[in-house]
């Protein structure tokens, strides 16, 4: 059965960028709509659909907007998190680049609901075809009187910036976002206090993720009811984008109902990379546990994953055959998370970098069956303890390797088989 | 105010106290790097994690508050316990085993929770550990050195410069576990509080290139005392060995200095070791001071104050560094002496700013008591001879006798005109601790003590009176000035010969209005606020 | 080194423009640093040298330090001069599933320098980088501000010849 497009249905109409475009297909209507509406309704009908941020951390969107103070009359803040730099992730890319204005919806009306008259999408700085594209958007939305000072004439108001940042995942946290669009090194807040409470500038904010805003357009459009209809169960609502990458025949981002099992998802992209065997697959971005092929049946919502001991985090699915060393992909990825520790909390700063060397020697045959035990001990202190998600994310890639593939680890070991020979991807003696 | 109970034990605390502030109030230590009573909470260590009841992750104390009642905290349970472990094992994995060549062995954070909280063996055993090349001995500005490697990245430092020292020269570099402290060029950390970021860092990262090398900490001796450089009266603990300071640390006070002290202050000791001390009273004869006992320097004194009016003048100059009770002895001097020829002098220093929670203390003197000589009356009766017609024009011309009670008053104690000026005296004679150009163009030389050396009080810019105590005993024949002038005032009236720093200051009390109420054995840890301006004695 | 700070007028014309035209966006001053150094970087060449950081610092009325901080802490600010022409490959982990280590390999022999090194002549200057959220399209690399997606090493060779 087909899915409808609803976040995807605007991707390949280019007339979809200007707003009379985007209209054509409804678009504004749910602004409309919402400006009639009581902010409190707008929480209320958010919070019925059941829409979990899409960000990575699968927060209720109506709880998170429900702790902001009521009331007019002092600044608070929409952010819209368009940082999207989680490995694997480029859903909001696509978002961005194609139907901007249902991001710009989306914002306006998480400002009516919590009255808010700005929003800043911070958006990473390498995106530069994405800022373009919502710039000129934002133009657009301006020039039509869909922002400013009386938002479709409603008197209510409310501003678009873009904001760029350059080059940093932790920035991609909610804190350590709002310490970078204010002008700092990106190091998250501790918590309490939440930035529904103390955010942007020391005023009350929202942090939604670009998918998330752009469902709150769909949902106050047709209704919370309708959202809720879709998905798994009334805690994982929803149509879902996921991106799938890695040893596939056809990455791309791809919309279906979430929960979505992993196999469907397999088969819509064109299965397996040359028809290759599966090895193990990461379900949620770099921070999520690696599952194996035995778990290829496996429903891809929050709880499911949750469940299984992983997570469905930014639903960016990467994909490994059988060609892959484990212990070389979650190296790339112990790296990645040593480069991104903003490096201001113990754990994280040194743990990061312990697990990397650990990783580093196993991969290039110097390890022993004694580091694999090293990193089961070492891993789990490097989240819990640390000031912010990133401990616990980087946990996640080496927890699992060591769990699901410890026993293959420890053999590999014993028999002198590292470095395991690398299959190139490209044959450099032919023309490609 | 809500109740909490931690390790067992229930306490009353103000709503919004820290866990680590509350612990603290029912004996428990909760270790600790990055959090400062007088810094920006930031969480970064990860060491205070204390374990919650019904909170199934640790939370940090340092950011958790008491706000209502019920709290149930374990600062020592297992699972808190393997977090302090596992903070201690991270942050030992890069550190340097430099301790038999680190200037905070002795006095170090790690050395300490290591023991107590750490374990005794590495699991990071092949690896290399982290270095900064090149980044070993960096001055971060003339006072500062920095060693990176040792660095635990708790941002003390760097939060004192943006918060306290409000100069911002300190920030962090780079991200992850590359991140440094660093200065950027052309901004170095130099500003007249610098060398606190060294007291604050709980390793030998930032060491102070006064004390580098210098000594090892657990030979010092350590006596809290109060900072001689100015008249904010910072306190301080006193860390000496074999008869000589080492090294001034702040001692927390927050009606005067808080936790700080400026760079000044800190250097204002070396003088007691680079100027040349009097070691023995001397008298002048046939030309030169030749060494002699205490009995016939001040019988010779005694009868060199009582010149006969006719003869000339007696004057009696003191300075901004004597104690409130030799201030007011030496006025009690001149009383049986009857003359009006009483004066002190200090000079006036660079504007010295130390924050504390009440908006700080400016100093302007160069010396600690100019309040206490001016409580105690040391000013010229009707018709008498000021300090600046002594020093700068022909007033000891007219004097028979001039008895200068600190050889080491200032900077005009070291110029030879104003020598010459005051030699002009028939006789002179100079009590003080230093060796000084004066002193050895006295007629009478009279060794004494530094302010380590005896016990005392001063007041402070703001009015306060602080008392300060004896750390070691001075050498060889120097005395406290206290005692020398008790013995001379005995000779005038034996009832003084009984006294001691305790009954002057009692009597003293009893006579002057502002210090009213005030016993010696009585003065408060943390000083006595005197009631506005010091009333002037014998006004 | 002197310690007399630039002043603002150090900075091109169309920079202190550019940021000025932000001010009212914001709350802070602080909060344009980001904006302002992305412009400031862009009109020196593609990096920040410590002169562009103390115009910026006192412009913006924020300690140097903190400006430096900052900049030290992103990966797209550089603090040293890199080439007319800046390659990011992705070696992240999809785009390492689909060759991107030979990618890397091809960079380094056909421009004759390593990571974070620029060109004799000035040219150009490549790094690995982290995921650019194209790992549909991967392998991919970054060069100046477009992404090139589905590379082959046949089509970067193509790309770095076009590079002037």
């Amino acid at each position: 059965m087909a899915t409808e497009r609803v976040l995807t249905r605007n991707v390949g109409r280019a007339s979809a960028r200007t707003v009379r475009g985007y209209r054509e297909s409804g678009g504004y209507e749910a602004l409309a709509r919402a400006l009639k509406m009581q902010p409190e309704e707008i929480v209320e009908e958010v919070k019925k659909s059941g829409l979990r941020g899409r960000g990575g951390a699968g927060f209720p969107c109506g709880a998170k907007w429900s702790f902001v103070p009521r009331g007019a009359g002092r600044p608070k803040y929409i952010v819209c998190n368009a940082d999207e730099s989680e490995p694997g992730t480029f859903k909001d890319r696509l978002l961005m680049e194609h139907d901007p204005h249902q991001l710009i919806e989306g914002c306006v009306i998480a400002g009516k609901a919590v009255e808010a008259n700005t929003t800043y999408i911070y958006i990473r700085g390498e995106y530069t075809q994405a800022t373009r594209v919502l710039e000129e958007a934002i133009r657009d939305a301006y020039d039509q009187g869909v922002l400013g000072s009386s938002v479709l004439g409603s008197g209510f108001r409310h501003d678009v910036y873009v904001h760029r940042g350059a080059g940093a995942y932790i920035c991609g946290e909610e804190t350590g976002l709002l310490e970078s669009l204010e002008g700092r090194r990106g190091q998250p807040r501790v918590k309490p206090p939440f930035p529904a409470v103390v955010g942007a500038f020391g005023a009350p904010t929202v942090i939604n993720n670009v998918e998330t805003l752009c469902c709150v357009t769909h949902i106050l459009q047709r209704g919370a009811d309708w959202f809720r209809a879709i998905g798994t169960d009334e805690r994982n609502t929803g149509p879902k984008l996921y991106a799938i990458s890695g040893h596939v025949e056809r990455p791309g981002t791809y919309e279906y109902p979430i929960g979505v099992p992993f196999q469907e998802l397999l088969d819509g992209c064109g299965g397996m990379y040359k028809g290759r065997a599966l090895k193990a697959f990461i379900p949620g971005g770099a921070s999520a546990p690696m599952l194996t092929a035995a778990e290829r049946g496996i429903r891809m919502d929050f709880d499911t994953l949750a469940k299984a001991g992983s997570m469905l985090g930014s639903a960016a699915v990467i994909v490994m055959d059988e060609t892959t060393c484990v212990v070389r992909a979650a190296l790339r990825l112990a790296r990645f998370f040593a480069h991104e520790s903003c490096g201001q909390c113990t754990p994280c700063r040194e743990g990061t970098n312990w697990m990397r060397i650990v990783l580093e020697r196993i991969e290039c045959g110097a390890g022993s069956e004694s580091d694999v035990d090293l990193l089961a001990h070492v891993v789990p202190n490097v989240g819990g303890i640390s000031l912010c998600a990133l401990g616990d994310a980087a946990q996640g890639p080496v927890r699992s390797l060591v769990q699901k593939f410890g026993d293959e680890i420890r053999d590999n070991l014993r028999n002198h088989r590292y470095p395991l020979p690398r299959v190139p991807f490209f044959d450099l003696g032919a023309a490609s | 105010m809500p109740i909490v109970t931690i390790d067992d034990r229930t306490v009353e605390v103000p709503a919004g106290t820290n866990l680590i502030e509350a612990a603290l109030e029912v004996g428990v230590q909760i270790p600790h790097y990055c959090y400062h009573p007088r810094l920006s909470v930031v969480g970064q260590c990860r060491m205070c994690m204390v374990e919650i009841q019904g909170m199934p992750k640790l939370q940090a104390a340092c950011s958790t508050q008491v706000v209502k009642d019920g709290m149930v905290v374990r600062t020592a349970s297992p699972q808190a316990a393997e977090a302090q472990r596992a903070i201690m094992e991270f942050l030992l994995i890069n550190h340097p085993l430099d301790c038999p060549i680190c200037d905070q062995a002795g006095e170090c954070g790690l050395q300490d929770y290591s023991f107590k909280h750490g374990d005794s063996f590495s699991r990071f055993r092949f690896e290399e550990k982290r270095t900064y090349p090149h980044k070993e001995r960096i001055p971060l500005g003339p006072t500062v050195l920095l060693n990176m490697n040792r660095c635990i990245h708790c941002t003390r430092c760097i939060r004192f410069t943006r918060e306290v020292s409000r100069t911002s020269e300190l920030s962090f570099f780079e991200r992850g576990s590359h991140t440094e402290i660093g200065t950027v060029p052309g901004h170095p950390l130099d500003n007249p509080l610098a060398t606190c970021v060294v007291d604050l860092c709980p390793v030998g990262a930032l060491t102070s290139t006064r004390f580098r090398f210098a000594e090892r900490v657990w030979y010092l001796d350590k006596k809290p005392s109060i900072c001689a450089g100015c008249d904010v009266g910072c306190n301080v603990t006193l860390e000496h060995r074999r008869g000589a300071i080492r090294r001034y640390k702040p001692r927390l006070n927050p009606e005067v200095n808080d936790y700080w002290m400026c760079d000044h202050g800190r250097a204002s000791h070396e003088r007691y070791a680079e100027l040349p001390r009097l070691s023995a009273p001397g008298l002048r004869r046939e030309g030169t001071l030749q060494a002699t006992g205490w009995r016939d320097a001040l019988d010779a004194l005694f009868q060199a104050l009582r010149a006969k009016r006719a003869d000339g003048a007696t004057a009696i100059l003191g300075s901004g560094f004597l104690s409130t009770e030799e201030a007011y002895l030496l006025r009690r001097l001149a009383a049986f002496v009857e003359t009006p020829h009483l004066s002190f002098w200090v000079d006036s220093g660079a504007a010295r700013h130390i924050p504390n929670p009440r908006g700080g203390i400016t100093g302007h003197d160069a010396a600690p008591n100019r309040r206490g000589a001016e409580l105690a009356g040391l000013r010229p009766g009707p018709g008498g001879i000021d300090a600046e017609s002594l020093l700068l024009e022909e007033g000891a011309a007219g004097c028979a006798t001039l008895f200068v009670a600190d050889s080491d008053f200032g900077k005009a104690a070291h110029d030879p005109r104003v020598v010459e000026r005051l030699r002009r005296a028939r006789f002179l004679a100079v009590m003080g601790w230093a060796d000084t150009p004066l002193a050895r163009a006295a007629d009478l030389v009279l060794p004494v003590a530094t302010h380590a050396e005896r016990e005392g009080t001063w007041i402070n810019a703001d009015g306060r009176l602080q008392r300060f105590e004896r750390a070691f005993p001075a050498p060889a024949q120097c005395r406290p000035a206290l005692d020398v002038l008790i013995d001379l005032l005995a000779r005038f009236d034996p009832k003084w010969a009984s006294a001691n720093a305790a009954v002057v200051f009692d009597v003293m009390a009893e006579e002057i209005a502002a210090l009213s109420g005030l016993r010696w054995a009585e003065i408060p840890a943390t000083g006595a606020a005197l009631a506005a301006a010091p009333a002037e004695a014998g006004a | 080194m002197s310690g007399s700070p630039a002043g603002p007028s150090r900075l091109p014309a169309e920079v202190l423009a550019g940021i000025e035209a932000l001010r009212p966006r914001y709350p802070t001053e602080e909060a344009l640093l980001l904006p302002a150094l992305h412009l400031a970087q862009a009109a020196n060449g593609g990096w920040l040298s410590h002169e562009v950081i103390e115009a910026v610092a006192t412009l913006l009325n924020l300690p140097a330090s903190s400006v430096g901080g900052v900049v030290s802490f992103y990966d797209m600010f550089h603090e040293h001069p890199v080439g007319r022409h800046r390659v990011r490959l992705c070696t992240n982990l999809s785009c390492q599933l689909r060759g991107a280590d030979q990618l890397a390999g091809l960079l380094e022999r056909e421009l004759g320098v390593g990571p974070d090194e620029v060109t004799p002549d000035g040219r150009c200057s490549w790094v690995e980088f982290e995921c650019l959220g194209s790992c549909d399209t991967a392998p991919m690399a970054m060069v100046d501000d477009d992404y090139h997606e589905n590379l082959t090493p046949d089509r970067l060779r193509q790309i770095l010849k076009g590079l002037a």
